[in-house]
């Protein structure tokens, strides 16, 4: 067994490392201050080929996988990003690129690929209704066929990234939830150019102010008699479901990613804080108090790293990796939570203080709790799917 | 035209650096190794030569095996191929025999001209291209923020106290770059992936034919008789603005002979 990272990967560490370690925490604080996507770094990661790494390389990415994106995201995420790396590399590397690689037909690859690998073609993701989150396949948003397109109606909440997207994959339902047998049946994942859908007037949308994460602006989607191709069908209509795992899965990788880098730079700045800051004529570190829930959170950091990996691993071997996918989902959050607290407690007041990053990772941190999937739900999922329990509902 | 660039790994200014007390030389595993910052823009620049006029650009690194880092990250940002000097009669060479080692692996190798950084952020010496300039016996043409190249001359902004200076000479020559001149590029995955595969030259002193007596600790002309840590900064002084703080702040650098 070897637990080495393969050089596709030790490669995207450095190179990300590189580009990141021009931008610090304060870098980070101003773009969420002041509501603003890191152009500059995404500039730069687009540039390298850091956002094409999963395109296959005859379409101009790097023909590597999701690990590749997970240590891209991790390292962004670790030099200060924290959460605002999630929207980096989730929005369009992973809902977009690594999406329709695996399951975009011919004219959907050649026609956003190259685009996706460039970052000049950015994509967003449109399953979450009002009344639809945990309960994904309960959706209403429904596609109805009038001969070469569908018309869809309906309302989408908490979608993430419209404003720049010029593509959405949109989640419709075209056999509704009540008649669908079984229920993952009906479910039908259409291409929306973004652009044009507000352009005719049939897509609308509004931003959700939200208490963290505000480099990129969250919405509420409305859509009113949208007429979208049938070419635009994301794999086969009616079984969009099969698309719909190799969406989510890649997210909670990519997200725990996400929170494991988050969890990484809290510690660290936890950890420097320690040292430096000198109570009762020692540095508050030596107290144990403060030195064991870090070293703690250390422990927690490197376990889910390696379930963030197999994850990873197992998906780009093409192996089922929901319960893998869900535990480093599920672990990596917690350990960003705890990280994020502990640092909280470890400034003492000062943490309060919007000018120490501790209440922006914190935030952060939070949302990971509960998006894109609640922690109840992926423990719901490990005592049902995997332990056997008996089902709650 | 064949372009060489000289980049050297030097310790990470951001960590604690220290000299080893044995040989007072720096103890290079006390931090981590990184490219002299100054070496990346002339990495850059040879690189954008190359765009320009086509050719070569191979990098060129004297100092033990972990240097083979360095090499990778000039590789990687496009450079062709690498000659690594690596052997253990060169530890704790001096600037003089630093640029005799380089010259002479420099006159195996063949060159158009030599790109490096203005000084290294370890020893900060400054001289190894003017050094290396005269042991080749070709001109140099040093502190460059500008550079250009026409056919067989080559011209540059030679930065100064005052403005510039504009220099220029035949080639093959040396040049060092600062930090003005250019924005490195950063390397892409492509470019760290193909840099794996990119022919990497080890030389000994004999393939150079350096004779050791002008290299190493005991061929150094300098030698570091002692060293000790930084004197921890004093306590600065407080001038309390009483209306007169404009004065008092001027009398005090007029007193340090700033003004």
């Amino acid at each position: 067994m070897d637990f080495t990272l393969p050089e596709s990967a030790l490669a995207v560490q450095r190179g990300v490392a590189d580009i990141c370690s021009r931008y610090d925490l304060d870098y980070w604080q101003r773009c969420e201050t002041d509501k603003r996507w890191p152009e500059e770094v995404w500039a730069e990661l687009a540039k390298g080929g850091w956002l094409g790494l999963a395109v296959p390389e005859e379409y101009g990415g790097g023909g590597q996988g999701l690990l590749e994106l997970a240590v891209a995201t991790e390292t962004l995420s670790a030099s200060g990003s924290a959460g605002g790396s999630a929207f980096t590399y989730v929005l369009t590397p992973g809902f977009g690129a690594m999406t329709l690689a695996r399951h975009g037909s011919r004219w959907q690859r050649e026609r956003l690929l190259p685009g996706l690998a460039t970052g000049e073609i950015e994509t967003c993701f449109a399953l979450t209704e009002p009344d639809a989150g945990s309960n994904a396949l309960g959706i209403s948003t429904s596609a109805r066929r009038d001969g070469d397109e569908f018309v869809v109606n309906g309302q989408k909440i908490w979608i993430t990234g419209v404003q720049r997207a010029t593509w959405m994959l949109l989640v419709t339902r075209t056999v509704p939830a009540s008649e669908a047998r079984p229920r993952t049946h009906g479910m039908t994942v259409l291409l929306v150019n973004v652009p044009e859908a507000v352009a005719s007037g049939r897509l609308s949308f509004r931003p959700i102010p939200k208490m963290g994460a505000n480099t990129t602006p969250s919405n509420m989607v409305f859509i009113d008699d949208l007429r979208v191709p049938a070419a635009n069908v994301v794999g086969e209509v009616d079984q969009g479901a099969a698309v719909l795992w190799d969406i989510l899965n890649p997210e909670r990788i990519l997200l725990a990613a996400s929170a494991l880098g988050g969890a990484e730079v809290a510690l660290r700045v936890a950890v420097r804080y320690a040292k430096e800051r000198e109570v009762f004529g020692r540095p508050i570190g030596a107290n144990q108090a403060i030195a064991f829930p870090l070293a703690q959170v250390k422990a927690k950091i490197e376990l889910a790293r390696l379930m963030l990996y197999k994850a990873a691993w197992l998906f780009d071997a093409g192996r089922p990796c929901g319960t893998e996918a869900n535990i480093a989902k599920l672990t990596a959050s917690q350990a960003a939570w705890e990280a994020a607290d502990h640092a909280f407690q470890t400034h003492g007041g000062m943490a309060y203080s919007m000018e120490y990053p501790v209440a922006r990772l914190l935030a952060d941190a939070r949302i990971g709790k509960v998006a894109p999937v609640t922690e109840e739900l992926l423990l719901n999922y490990l005592a049902t799917q995997v332990l056997g329990l008996p089902r709650s509902f | 035209m064949n372009i060489v660039v000289c980049v050297k790994q030097v310790p990470d200014t951001a960590t604690e650096r220290k000299l080893r007390s044995d040989d007072k030389t720096l103890d290079r595993d006390a931090a981590d190794g990184v490219v002299n910052e100054l070496d990346e823009y002339a990495v850059e620049e040879a690189l954008r030569l190359k765009e320009a006029h086509g050719g070569e650009v191979t990098v060129l690194t004297m100092g033990p095996d972990k240097a083979s880092e360095t090499i990778r990250k000039a590789l990687a940002m496009g450079a062709d191929k690498a000659v690594h000097l690596v052997d253990d009669a060169l530890h704790g060479s001096d600037a003089l025999g630093t640029s005799y080692a380089l010259a002479q692996t420099l006159k195996k190798i063949g060159f158009d001209l030599v790109v490096l950084g203005s000084e290294s952020t370890d020893a900060r010496t400054g001289v190894l291209a003017a050094m290396l300039a005269e042991r080749l016996g070709v001109p140099q043409l040093t502190f460059a923020n500008k550079v250009e190249v026409n056919g067989t001359s080559i011209a540059i902004q030679r930065v100064t106290d005052y403005g510039y200076d504009k220099v220029e000479a035949v080639l093959p020559a040396v040049v060092s770059v600062v930090e003005k001149i250019n924005e490195p590029r950063y390397p892409s995955f492509k470019g760290i992936m193909a840099a794996k595969k990119k022919p990497v030259e080890k030389l000994g002193v004999a393939d150079a034919e350096i004779d050791v007596a002008q290299v190493g600790l005991a061929g150094s002309w300098s030698e570091v008789a002692d060293f000790a840590a930084a004197p921890p900064r004093a306590a600065g002084t407080v001038v309390k603005d009483e209306g007169d703080g404009g004065v008092k702040a001027a009398d005090f650098l007029a007193s340090k002979k700033f003004v």
